[in-house]
């Protein structure tokens, strides 16, 4: 899987800046490729905790015995 | 969508994993393991923060349900990255219905023709992310998912065939011109 020549630079920020005001220090950032780009892209990219509180709501009503029918079921 | 591009980083919650971890820990592991690059492909090719949660959110959930359906033929990360692609289309195909979409593919297509040596600049990391899915969404929808699954480096050119229903070689045919068409794409962002 030998990436291409193409160099995809840009200015960055380290990690630890990544939330820092406009203004602060930046340094320079070569990506070899796309597919270098797409990392560092997703390597910065975390998932909201409130999917996995939203999953384990959703998964433990999953595990619920299911509802009796109601009276309006029962209506014609 | 103006906020489209926008990652969301956040810090994480053990909390939120903690819950997971109460009702399955195998799960708890799986959700662990594969959520990020799972929401990242469908940020990127949902491209709306709001959307790509609850996408995989869904995805998880068809993860959970299906579980006893895993056979091993196939990895883990595999087998949930076919449900995340065929979640993503399934909503993709739903909008296509509905609105028209712009097309500057065939522009993008001839540009990738060129020379791909060229360096490409941003001025500042806030720009990456706005700039990545500005490129990505001006590319034909195949070299999208291409380049969104090779740069997970635990995915293998077989496993992104599998995935693709193509051929090994036809996936490195077209990720060469997907390289080519994102490098051009991106220029134009500057």
């Amino acid at each position: 899987m030998k990436p291409p020549a193409s160099k995809l630079q840009c200015q960055h920020q380290t990690e630890d800046n990544l939330t820092a005001q406009h203004g602060q220090q930046q340094t320079g950032r070569e990506f070899a490729n796309a597919d270098e780009m797409l990392r560092y892209d997703a390597s910065r990219t975390e998932v909201p905790p409130a999917v996995a509180r939203r999953l384990a709501k959703s998964v433990r009503q999953q595990a619920r015995p299911p509802k009796r029918p109601s009276g309006w079921g029962l209506l014609p | 969508m103006a906020t489209a591009w926008m990652a969301t980083v956040v810090e994480a919650d053990p909390s939120a994993r903690a819950a997971l971890q109460t009702l399955s820990p195998d799960f708890a592991g799986l959700y662990e393991a594969h959520s990020r690059p799972i929401y990242y492909l469908c940020l990127r090719l949902l491209a709306d923060p709001a959307l790509a949660e609850d996408a995989t959110h869904d995805v998880f959930l068809k993860v959970w349900q299906r579980r006893d359906q895993f056979r091993g033929d196939s990895t883990w990360r595999t087998w949930i990255y076919r449900i995340a692609i065929n979640h993503c289309h399934n909503l993709q195909s739903a909008w296509s219905q509905r609105h028209i979409q712009p097309t500057e593919q065939d522009a993008l297509l001839d540009l990738a023709g060129g020379d791909d040596t060229s360096p490409l600049r941003v001025l500042e990391l806030r720009e990456l992310g706005e700039r990545i899915q500005t490129t990505l969404d001006r590319l034909p929808p195949e070299y999208r998912l291409l380049l969104l699954l090779v740069a997970d480096e635990e995915l293998s050119y077989d496993e992104i065939a599998e995935l693709t229903q193509q051929t090994p070689d036809a996936v490195r045919g077209k990720l060469h011109r997907a390289r080519k068409a994102f490098a051009a794409a991106f220029a134009a962002t500057a």
